[in-house]
């Protein structure tokens, strides 16, 4: 009766890690979503693409390296949209790991919102992320908005999301 | 100069074979370099256009592009079903405006049956958000009353000629010659108007139709001794247990990578939920290296076509001597002859190119059935788009190619072809 149970246990686990994303380091992940006139950037770094540690920092170099990438992410000029569509940053939002002792990887995710006078106009988002996090070599970025959805990836010699 | 064109035509036509044989070349190597273009543009779009509107297609876990290949496109096979209960408890989502269950698997005369709802014909869009329409009839009706109610894509009623109110059998499987379930034929309520996409090739029945027909059916085969007759599945639970995938449309488009994080993590059943638009464009990024690698190779071959008209010109050169210098002893510049021979170049690519069209023409109708069956609608007819570039291109090379001919002979001396050698 046990072996069953242990079976389907496992089972349920295997599958459960395949449920998370996938952790790849030097690759991180955009989503882009148009809803009217709000643009939605979600992009969700592993922690070493940004410092070059996945654990809690353990001198001063290395909170200062998780200061630096907050600060990075938090730059409003992260994300430029096309200037036709004249979108404002409304809101920048970043999570930083907790490090609460699972081990494995971390992620950081930052959220940035604009609000577009002119959405329709919006054919394209440019990243500078590249320039700052020399270790990430690739976004994997899909985007949806009134047009359908879609896929790009990102590099550093391609840093523009296209409509 | 009338004159020397005439004369340059009639010695081209007393050179026919062999020009002949580097046109052949040259025909079928551009008609090589317009099909890898064709398939290539007529595959995205054809893929591009046979969903829009859908915003998540969930399934059982597998590959994204395995996913979207059976659940839109009809081809390949699902490794899981996914059962009802999981699709009930995913619709439940606030963000879900509607949501249509596809099950897929058995077929008629080699066209898939897909058993959904009438609600399928009221969601599904394609190409540029366009609805379904009925060239005749109506939708099956819901439930019991249109257990045996089949609705055709176009196609299907037109190879095969059917009409409304005809009567078919399905097929267990996609092999056309499967077990089949001929105790139980449908009548056909609708046929749908063309659409260009795998609906075309589509049965469609109820989901309930797929349990009734499977009522007295155990492990892919009839169970032995036990016939249900067609009028007797009313009185059995004919909701499905189980479906191949589902079609999802959201309340706000936005709102997708939320609802398709909620569905990936359902913890009832491994299920998985894909964006097609996002799934597509990675299935091109994963073949942009196949495709552009198959476009070098046959640039390359029209190259090799256009190299040999170089050299077979350049050969013929050598013969020539004595007739260009008669020419040019009857008044021709050597300009003339430049133009002559570079003219008969250009005149050779072109024959070759529009032979290339005609070839291809000719080649896509012969495989638009096969490529159908992938859901690749082959664009017969006339080149468009890139395929000008390509013809614009392959010409200005087979021009080039001429030029060095057309450089000896300008250069060849008169007394040189007049004076006898050998």
């Amino acid at each position: 009766m046990k072996r069953p149970l242990l079976f389907a246990f496992l089972l349920s686990a295997a599958t459960a890690t395949l449920a998370q994303h996938r952790h790849v380091h030097g690759e991180g992940r955009l989503d882009a979503a148009l809803d009217q006139d709000t643009l939605t950037l979600n992009l969700e770094l592993p922690l070493d693409a940004a410092v070059g540690f996945e654990r809690a920092p353990k001198n001063d170099k290395e909170r200062a390296a998780l200061a630096a990438a907050e600060k990075i992410l938090n730059d409003p000029a992260l994300f430029r949209p096309a200037a036709a569509a004249q979108c404002a940053l409304q809101s920048v939002q970043v999570g930083m790991p907790t490090f609460d002792g699972s081990g494995g990887h971390a992620d950081i995710e930052a959220a940035h919102t604009f609000r577009c006078t002119v959405p329709a106009a919006l054919n394209s988002v440019e990243t500078t992320l590249f320039q700052s996090m020399k270790r990430l070599y690739r976004l994997d970025a899909r985007r949806v908005g009134p047009g359908g959805q879609g896929a790009q990836r990102l590099t550093p010699n391609k840093p523009v999301l296209r409509w | 100069m009338k004159a020397v064109l005439s004369l340059a035509l009639k010695s081209a036509w007393a050179r026919r074979l062999t020009l002949g044989i580097v046109l052949v070349a040259i025909a079928i190597a551009s008609a090589l370099l317009l099909a890898v273009e064709r398939v290539r543009h007529d595959a995205r779009q054809s893929f591009t256009q046979s969903v829009s509107g859908v915003d998540l297609v969930v399934g059982a876990r597998s590959s994204g592009v395995q996913l979207m290949l059976y659940a839109v496109f009809r081809s390949g096979s699902a490794t899981h079903n996914l059962r009802m209960d999981s699709f009930d408890a995913i619709v439940t989502n606030p963000a879900i405006d509607w949501a249509v269950p596809l099950i897929l698997g058995d077929s008629h005369r080699g066209h898939p049956v897909l058993g959904t709802t009438p609600a399928y014909f009221e969601r599904f869009r394609y190409a540029d958000a366009r609805p379904l329409a009925f060239a005749t009839g109506r939708p099956f009706a819901g439930g019991i009353a249109g257990v045996f109610e089949a609705v055709l894509g176009s196609e299907v009623a037109r190879t095969l000629g059917y009409r409304s109110g005809d009567r078919i059998t399905l097929t267990h499987g996609m092999a056309a010659a499967g077990p089949g379930h001929e105790d139980k034929p449908f009548a056909i309520v609708g046929i749908l108007a063309p659409t260009g996409t795998p609906v075309d090739r589509t049965v469609h029945v109820s989901p309930e139709a797929i349990t009734a027909l499977h009522l007295d059916w155990a492990g892919g085969a009839p169970l032995p001794g036990l016939a249900i007759p067609a009028e007797q599945v009313r009185k059995f639970e004919l909701a499905p247990q189980e479906i191949t995938a589902a079609l999802i449309g959201l309340k706000n488009r936005a709102d997708v990578f939320r609802v398709q994080r909620q569905i990936n993590a359902y913890r009832g059943e491994a299920l998985m939920a894909v964006m097609p638009g996002v799934a597509l464009d990675e299935l091109w990024q994963t073949l942009a290296a196949i495709e552009s690698t198959l476009f070098v190779l046959s640039a390359l071959v029209v190259a090799v076509g256009l190299a040999g008209l170089a050299a077979t010109l350049l050969a013929a050169l050598d013969q020539r001597r004595r007739e260009l210098a008669i020419l040019r002893s009857l008044g021709a510049s050597p300009g003339d002859l430049f133009f002559m021979l570079a003219g008969e170049a250009l005149l050779v690519t072109a024959l070759g190119v529009i032979l290339g069209i005609v070839l291809l023409a000719g080649a896509s109708v012969l495989a638009a059935p096969l490529a159908r069956e992938f859901g690749i609608h082959l664009s017969p007819g006339l080149p468009g788009g890139n395929e000008w570039t390509i013809l614009a291109s392959i010409l200005a090379t087979g021009l080039a190619a001429g030029l060095i001919p057309g450089w000896r002979a300008w250069r060849m001396a008169l007394a040189d072809g007049l004076t006898p050698r050998n």
